[in-house]
């Protein structure tokens, strides 16, 4: 008799965890997904108008701003982006993010000695992007850009820093 | 490991102790099918605190973005669907069952001595519940959301003397706009979740104190036929709480919340209607009108409250078996049969002049109007400015083409016209152009 207790208490106990272990797991994809994915989605970003090619000279780089539509949650919202185009010898066109692949700082070309410097922490490149010193970790970060009526558009994106691959944030 | 943790725990704070008392508090008669809904509903009430924060986390309480977020959440957030139809039914089980818990302590006289401050606290927490709901649907920002509300704060101003100071403080304002929706907002997901928090937990804590209602019969009021909390009511508990959950979960599958066109305030078609928990308040007004109507909105929901509120002081003979209450049995049976018969009668009410079918694009040029401040100049139907032409018969007058070049350069259409160019995507041009066709 108070064996059978026993198991009889030892079952409620056991069904009532299964339900709460049940009810918590079953809940966990649903809502950790809900919570989680959207921040996980890579966006896939629209060719955005950089400007004309008209004005640029070869192996000079300039640096652009322009608007790019970035669709943010249930919002599209216009931000403004910059980057630096630069016009090769043979007059296809290369584009820098704007961000020092070391820790983000906005780099810039100097003319005299033909570099993009970094402010912050002293990284060189090269007009190719290589680094020729300081502490960044991989050369300047392209982005896709191609030619259409002597505009040229570019795929703005975001890029991981800090790392030596170049991998879409 | 864990028995260490628990020990390290315990010897500071007491908390197997804390446990047994909760554990072992006796339900007179034993444990009963019939004592599951309390757990019900503190289990209905975490599932809403959870889907409901996940639900803030990709909603806008403004005007201009409440819409395009929740449609967001609906259409693009991975379980999106999922998640807003367990809060959206949430509510509507959560309803049911505070009615059928209401009526099984009536019935079981469990609010009699000594749990009468267990029953006020209960009484409380129904209203919380209601606010609960009535704040929640504004959220969304859709048609319904709006008129309904519009209606429900309306009730508001209702009440003699102080209706139309009260109907400010509930929109903030006059009208229902940017204010109405944060307040809202902050009442629904601060205010009364803090609240509900609050009074459920003493609710709980004084029914500890106080002791389990357990049966009315006397007979059977014996230690030895008692039996504990845990395991023996929380198994039965848990029992129920897995079918709520899978009725919920079928139900939020099954049958996405619904999401009506944006609300519009200058919509005259519409139908608006109340979720169907508050049929029989919509059905009272529909009973009471003009000088009666504050019987409808104010005395009788009055008198409900305060005789809730009364019924452990004005009942208290200590009997509780229901056959020897017939009076108060009756009066449970008719207040049950009125409710149930308003709200299936509020749910046939008639619908006024059918809406006239408006296409999702001349509802969204009507909204592109209202929102780039055309009326200030255009006046349709006597509503708005003198300074451009009357559009109440644009319709007739022009094809699309031409409204939507004149939009995009008014000066090349219309030589000497004062009008401003109209930024606005191709999309919405188009959308504004159609509106401006629906004009007739």
């Amino acid at each position: 008799m108070a064996e059978e207790g026993v198991s009889r208490r030892n079952f409620m106990v056991r069904t009532i965890i299964g339900i709460v272990a049940f009810i918590g797991a079953a809940l966990m994809v649903p809502f950790g997904g809900f919570g989680l994915l959207p921040g996980l989605k890579k966006k896939d970003a629209g060719w955005s108008d950089a400007g004309t090619i008209n004005d640029l000279k070869v192996d000079e780089p300039q640096e652009r701003r322009f608007m790019q539509i970035v669709k943010s949650g249930w919002q599209e919202e216009k931000q403004e982006r910059s980057l630096w185009i630069v016009k090769r010898p043979d007059n296809s066109i290369t584009a820098y993010s704007p961000n020092c692949p070391h820790l983000g700082c906005g780099y810039r070309w100097s003319d005299g000695d033909k570099r993009f410097k970094c402010p912050c922490h002293g990284s060189v490149f090269d007009i190719n992007g290589k680094v020729l010193g300081g502490p960044s970790p991989r050369s300047l970060d392209t982005l896709d850009v191609k030619l259409e009526n002597d505009r040229v558009l570019v795929k703005f994106v975001v890029f991981q820093l800090g790392i030596s691959d170049k991998m879409i944030a | 490991m864990i028995t260490k943790i628990v020990d390290w725990i315990d010897e500071r704070i007491q908390l197997r102790d804390l446990w047994k008392t909760f554990s072992e508090r006796p339900i007179p008669g034993g444990s009963s099918w019939f004592y599951v809904l309390g757990a019900s509903l503190v289990f209905l009430f975490a599932l809403q605190m959870m889907s409901g924060v996940l639900l803030a986390l990709y909603y806008a309480p403004t005007p201009d973005h409440a819409y395009a977020s929740v449609r967001y959440i609906q259409n693009e957030v991975p379980f999106g669907s999922f998640v807003r139809a367990m809060h959206h039914w949430g509510a509507s089980f959560m309803m049911v069952i505070v009615a059928l818990h209401l009526l099984r302590v009536f019935v079981f006289g469990a609010y009699k001595k000594p749990r009468e401050i267990v029953w006020l606290l209960g009484v409380g927490l129904i209203m919380l519940v209601g606010g609960f709901a009535f704040t929640g649907y504004l959220l969304p920002w859709d048609q319904k959301a709006y008129w309904a509300t519009v209606v429900g704060t309306n009730v508001a101003g209702t009440v003699p003397v102080v209706g139309g100071l009260l109907l400010r403080i509930v929109r903030g304002g006059t009208e229902l706009g940017n204010l109405a929706l944060s307040r809202f907002f902050a009442i629904h997901t601060y205010i009364l979740p803090w609240s509900l928090a609050l009074l459920a937990g003493l609710h709980i804590f004084l029914l500890e104190r106080a002791g389990a209602g357990g049966t009315w019969k006397t007979a059977d009021r014996t230690p030895e036929r008692a039996e504990p909390l845990f395991p023996n009511q929380l198994f039965k508990d848990s029992i129920v709480i897995l079918i709520v959950f899978l009725a919920l979960a079928t139900v939020a599958t099954l049958f996405p919340a619904p999401l009506e066109p944006q609300a519009d305030p200058t919509d005259s078609t519409y139908n608006p209607r109340p979720e169907w928990y508050f049929y029989f308040v919509f059905q009272m007004l529909r009973i009471f009108e003009g000088k009666f109507e504050v019987i409808g909105t104010v005395v009788l929901p009055t008198i409900g409250i305060i005789a809730l509120v009364l019924l452990p002081f004005l009942d208290r003979d200590p009997e509780r078996a229901p056959l020897k209450r017939k009076l108060m049995m009756a009066i449970a049976g008719m207040a049950v049969v009125l409710i149930t018969v308003l709200t299936i009668m509020g749910a046939q009410a008639p619908v006024v002049n059918a809406p006239a079918v408006t296409s999702p694009s001349v509802l969204a040029g009507r909204i592109l109007y209202s929102k780039n401040g055309c009326a200030a100049c255009h006046s349709i139907q006597g509503k708005g400015g003198r300074i451009g032409p009357e559009l109440t018969h644009e319709g007739g007058k022009r094809d699309a083409d031409w409204h939507i070049r004149h939009f995009k350069d008014p000066q090349a259409i219309s030589p000497g016209s004062i009008m401003p160019k109209v930024m606005l995507s191709d999309k919405e041009l188009n959308e504004l152009a159609d509106y401006m066709l629906s004009l007739k």
